[in-house]
C-alpha cells in the first residue's frame, strides 16, 4: 500500500487498471470513490457498446438485425450495471460486506476500464483487419474481458474486505440476486400494467354509464 | 370541322377504352415472383418462368388422366413418359402433346423361359414412376409398378425383358413391404428404387436383377430420443431395447440423375432441414456436404407468417442438362429453381386453381428451357416458359459459375436495372469488379451482400492502400511517436530531479 498517492480524480481508474491487486486497497485507503468519474465511465461503456453495434467492420459484424435499436444495448449495459450494483450491495450488506452502494458502484465502474479500452481497439481494428487475421481480435477481446474480470474480483475483495473464496462466492450469489431482481421487476411491470388496464376499463365503463 | 372533332373524340375514347381493357387481356401471372435477400426476407422479384400452356389427357387424345403421379422426359429423343396412376397406364407423347400412345399391356419377352410356350400378358397396378434410358438403339423403359410390388423393365413396344421383384435377402426384412414409388437407372443399368417404407435409402439392383443393397440413406438426426436411447442402452438388454421406439432416418421421397451420372435424392420433411437435397457420389455419400451446403435450407426460408407455418416439403427434384436444380415443394405448391451451385434463382407456382397454380403437384421436369409440372388432382400438365429476364439470369449465373466474372458483368448490370431486388446480381457484379481489379467498387457491391467477397476485395484494397501511402504514413507515425515519447521522458526526468532537489533541500 502506498500512502503517498496523490492522484487527480480521473487518473484513479487507470491507476487501478495498472495495479490490479493493490489498487483497490489504495482506493479504499484514500477514499477515492469519485462517483462522477464512475458515471462517466458507465456512459462511455454505453457509447462504446453502441459503437460496437454500428461501427464494427462489415467482415466482423455478427448482428444480423436490419433495424438498429438502442433499447437492448441500453439494458445490456447501463441497466445491467446498476442491477449488479444493487444486487451486490443487497447481498453483501447481509454478509458483513463493508462496501456502501456508492463505493460498489465506483469500484465496479473502475473495473470496466480495460474492457472499454479493448472494445475501442476491437472496433478500430475490425475495420482494417481481414477475416484471416481474426484471431488478433479474439485475443484483444479476451484480454479485455479477463483483465476486467480480475479487476472486478479485486475490487469486490477490497471494497467489502472479504477473503478470496468469500469474494468469489459473493459474486456468484450477486448474479443470482440480479436474476431475482430482474424477475421481480418484470413481475412488477406486468402487475402495474394490469392495474392500469383495470383502472382504465373502470373509467371507460363509467364514461359509458353516465354517457360522458 | 365539328365532324372531324367528333371522330377525333370517338377515336380517343375508343383508345382509352381499349387501353383500360388491355390489362385484363394480357393477364398477369397468378403468382408473384419473389426471391430472398441478405436478411433472408422474401422480397418481390420479376418472374423467371411464366405459364405458356396447360395440357390434359384430352389434348393428347388418350382420355382424361386419373392421378398423374410422375413424368419423365427423355432428353435424347424428346419423348415424354407420363405415368397415369389410377388408369394403370403409361402415356408416351412428345413436346407438342397433341398425340400420344398408351402403354398398358405388356407381354413377356424371350428372356423369360415360359414365354416360349405361352404368350402371357400382364398389366400394371398403380404405377407411380417411370425412367427411360437407352442401350444401343433400344429404348429401355423402367416402370415402378407399385401395387404389383415390382419394377418392370420393357422396350417401347411393351415387351418385358426384366422384372425386378422383392429381394430375398437377409438385409431386406420380411415385415417391410416392397412398393417401389420412384426409380432411377444409372449408366451401368443399375436400378435404384425409392420405397416409402424403407429408411435405409434406395434399393439397388444390378442389371441382372440381383439385390445389391441399400444406397444413399439419410443421416439419423440427433434428437433427444436418440440420446435417450443411447442412455437406456447402457443397462437394458436386447429384448427391452427392441420394445423401445427406434430412432431412424427419414425415408427418401424422390430421386433424379444428371448427365454425369450423379444421383440426386430429396426428402420430404417439414420439421427437418437435414439431407433435404442430396447429390450422391457412387459410394452413396452426399457431395453437397463437402461443398459447404450442410446447413442450407431448401425451399422457403421464412417458414411462418401470421401464426401459420409454411415449411417446405420437397417432393421432387429435377436436374436439367445445364445442371440447374428444380425442387418441387408440395406443401406450398411452388417450384424452386437453383443454379448448379445452388444459388436460388427463381420461385414460381403457388396454391390454387388458376393457371400456373397447383393443388397437388407431383413431379417437375424440364426440357428445352421449359418446365413441366404435373398435378394429380387437376390432372393436367402445366408448361412454364423461361421469360426474357429468366434467360438473362440463367446466362449471367452460368457465366458466373464457370468463372467468367468479367463476361457476366454486363448481364448482371442489366438484371439490376430490371430488378434491383435481385440479390445474386450484386454478388456477381462484386466479383466482376474484383477480377477487374477495381476493389473499391467491388467492396461497394459486396457490402451487405457477401462477407466472403467483401473480405477478398478488402484484402486487396488494403494492400493497395498500404503500397501507395506506406512511406508517408510510416514517417508521420514514427516521427509522432518518437517526439511524444522523448518529450514525456524528458518531462518526467526533469520532474523527478526537481522533486529530489526540493526534498533534499528540506532535509
Amino acid at each position: 500500500m502506498r500512502f503517498d498517492l496523490d492522484l487527480p480524480k480521473w487518473k484513479w481508474p487507470f491507476y487501478v487498471a495498472r495495479h490490479p491487486f493493490e489498487g483497490f486497497e489504495d482506493v479504499r485507503w484514500k477514499k477515492a470513490y469519485h462517483s462522477k468519474v464512475a458515471l462517466l465511465i458507465i456512459l462511455v461503456f454505453f457509447i462504446v457498446n453502441v459503437c460496437a453495434r454500428l461501427m464494427t467492420g462489415f467482415i466482423y459484424q455478427t448482428v444480423f438485425d436490419k433495424i438498429f435499436n438502442v433499447v437492448p444495448i441500453f439494458s445490456s449495459s447501463i441497466l445491467i450495471f446498476f442491477i449488479w450494483v444493487v444486487g451486490n450491495w443487497s447481498l453483501c450488506t447481509l454478509f458483513d460486506g463493508e462496501g456502501k452502494m456508492n463505493e460498489i458502484m465506483c469500484v465496479s465502474a473502475y473495473a470496466l476500464v480495460p474492457y472499454i479500452i479493448s472494445q475501442i481497439i476491437y472496433i478500430l481494428a475490425s475495420n482494417v483487419l481481414t477475416r484471416q487475421e481474426g484471431t488478433i481480435l479474439v485475443l484483444i477481446n479476451y484480454i479485455g474481458l479477463v483483465w476486467s474480470g480480475v479487476l472486478l474480483i479485486s475490487a469486490m475483495k477490497a471494497v467489502h474486505q472479504y477473503t478470496m473464496p468469500k469474494t468469489i462466492l459473493a459474486m456468484i450469489f450477486s448474479v443470482v440476486a440480479m436474476v431475482i431482481i430482474v424477475l421481480v421487476l418484470i413481475l412488477l411491470v406486468s402487475l402495474f400494467q394490469q392495474v392500469v388496464m383495470f383502472v382504465y376499463s373502470i373509467i371507460t365503463e363509467l364514461m359509458y354509464r353516465f354517457s360522458l | 370541322m365539328p365532324l372531324s372533332k367528333k371522330t377525333a373524340a370517338l377515336a380517343l375514347s375508343t383508345v382509352t377504352a381499349l387501353s383500360a381493357l388491355a390489362p385484363s387481356v394480357f393477364a398477369d401471372e397468378a403468382y408473384y415472383g419473389y426471391n430472398y435477400n441478405w436478411w433472408s426476407e422474401p422480397v418481390p422479384s420479376q418472374n423467371g418462368y411464366v405459364v405458356s400452356d396447360i395440357f390434359t389427357g384430352a389434348d393428347i387424345g388418350v382420355g382424361s388422366f386419373d392421378e398423374v403421379s410422375d413424368m419423365f422426359v427423355d432428353n435424347e429423343t424428346g419423348k415424354f413418359y407420363i405415368t397415369d396412376s389410377k388408369n394403370h397406364r403409361i402415356i408416351i407423347t412428345d413436346e407438342n402433346m397433341s398425340s400420344g400412345t398408351v402403354l398398358d399391356t405388356f407381354k413377356y419377352g424371350t428372356e423369360f423361359p415360359e414365354s416360349e410356350s405361352i404368350i402371357k400378358n400382364t398389366t400394371l397396378n398403380t404405377p407411380t414412376g417411370t425412367f427411360v434410358t437407352h442401350k444401343g438403339d433400344k429404348t429401355l423403359i423402367y416402370i415402378a409398378d407399385s401395387l404389383n410390388e415390382r419394377v418392370l423393365a420393357c422396350y417401347e413396344d411393351g415387351t418385358i425383358f426384366h422384372e425386378y421383384t422383392r429381394p430375398s435377402s437377409d438385409l431386406y426384412e420380411d415385415n417391410i413391404s416392397f412398393r417401389p414409388e420412384k426409380l432411377v437407372v444409372d449408366n451401368a443399368y443399375n436400378v435404384y428404387a425409392v420405397i416409402p417404407s424403407i429408411t435405409n435409402g434406395m434399393v439397388q439392383f444390378s442389371e441382372d436383377g440381383s439385390f445389391n443393397g441399400f444406397y444413399g440413406a439419410n443421416r439419423v438426426e440427433t434428437t433427444a430420443e436418440v440420446l435417450q436411447n443411447a442412455f437406456y442402452k447402457l443397462f437394458m438388454n436386447r429384448e427391452q431395447m427392441r420394445a423401445r421406439k427406434r430412432a431412424v432416418a427419414i425415408e427418401l421421397e424422390n430421386c433424379d440423375i444428371d448427365d454425369d451420372g450423379f444421383i440426386y435424392t430429396v426428402t420430404s420433411s417439414k420439421s427437418s432441414d437435414k439431407d433435404i437435397l442430396k447429390k450422391l457420389n457412387p459410394s452413396g455419400e452426399n457431395i453437397y456436404l463437402n461443398m459447404g451446403f450442410d446447413n442450407m435450407i431448401f425451399g422457403d426460408l421464412s417458414t411462418w407468417s401470421n401464426g401459420k407455418v409454411y415449411a417446405s416439403a420437397i417432393d421432387d427434384v429435377e436436374v436439367d442438362e445445364n445442371g440447374n436444380v428444380f425442387l418441387l415443394d408440395y406443401s406450398n405448391k411452388r417450384v424452386f429453381q437453383y443454379s448448379n451451385e445452388l444459388d436460388l434463382e427463381f420461385i414460381f407456382g403457388g396454391w390454387g386453381d388458376q393457371k400456373g397454380l397447383f393443388t397437388s403437384p407431383t413431379s417437375v421436369e424440364s426440357y428445352n428451357d421449359k418446365v413441366y409440372v404435373t398435378d394429380s388432382r387437376k390432372n393436367s400438365i402445366t408448361v412454364f416458359a423461361l421469360t426474357e429476364f429468366g434467360a438473362m439470369v440463367h446466362d449471367a449465373v452460368e457465366k458466373f459459375n464457370r468463372g467468367l466474372y468479367k463476361e457476366a458483368k454486363e448481364p448482371f448490370e442489366e438484371i439490376i436495372l430490371r430488378d434491383a431486388n435481385y440479390w445474386f446480381a450484386y454478388i456477381g457484379l462484386g466479383n466482376a469488379y474484383y477480377t477487374m481489379g477495381d476493389n473499391e467498387t467491388a467492396m461497394k457491391y459486396f457490402y451487405m451482400n457477401s462477407k466472403g467477397g467483401y473480405n477478398r476485395a478488402f484484402k486487396e484494397y488494403r494492400m493497395d492502400m498500404i503500397r501507395e501511402y506506406f512511406n508517408v504514413f510510416m514517417i508521420v507515425i514514427i516521427v509522432l511517436i518518437v517526439v511524444l515519447f522523448v518529450l514525456s521522458r524528458v518531462r518526467k526526468i526533469l520532474k523527478k530531479k526537481k522533486d529530489k532537489n526540493a526534498k533534499g533541500g528540506v532535509a
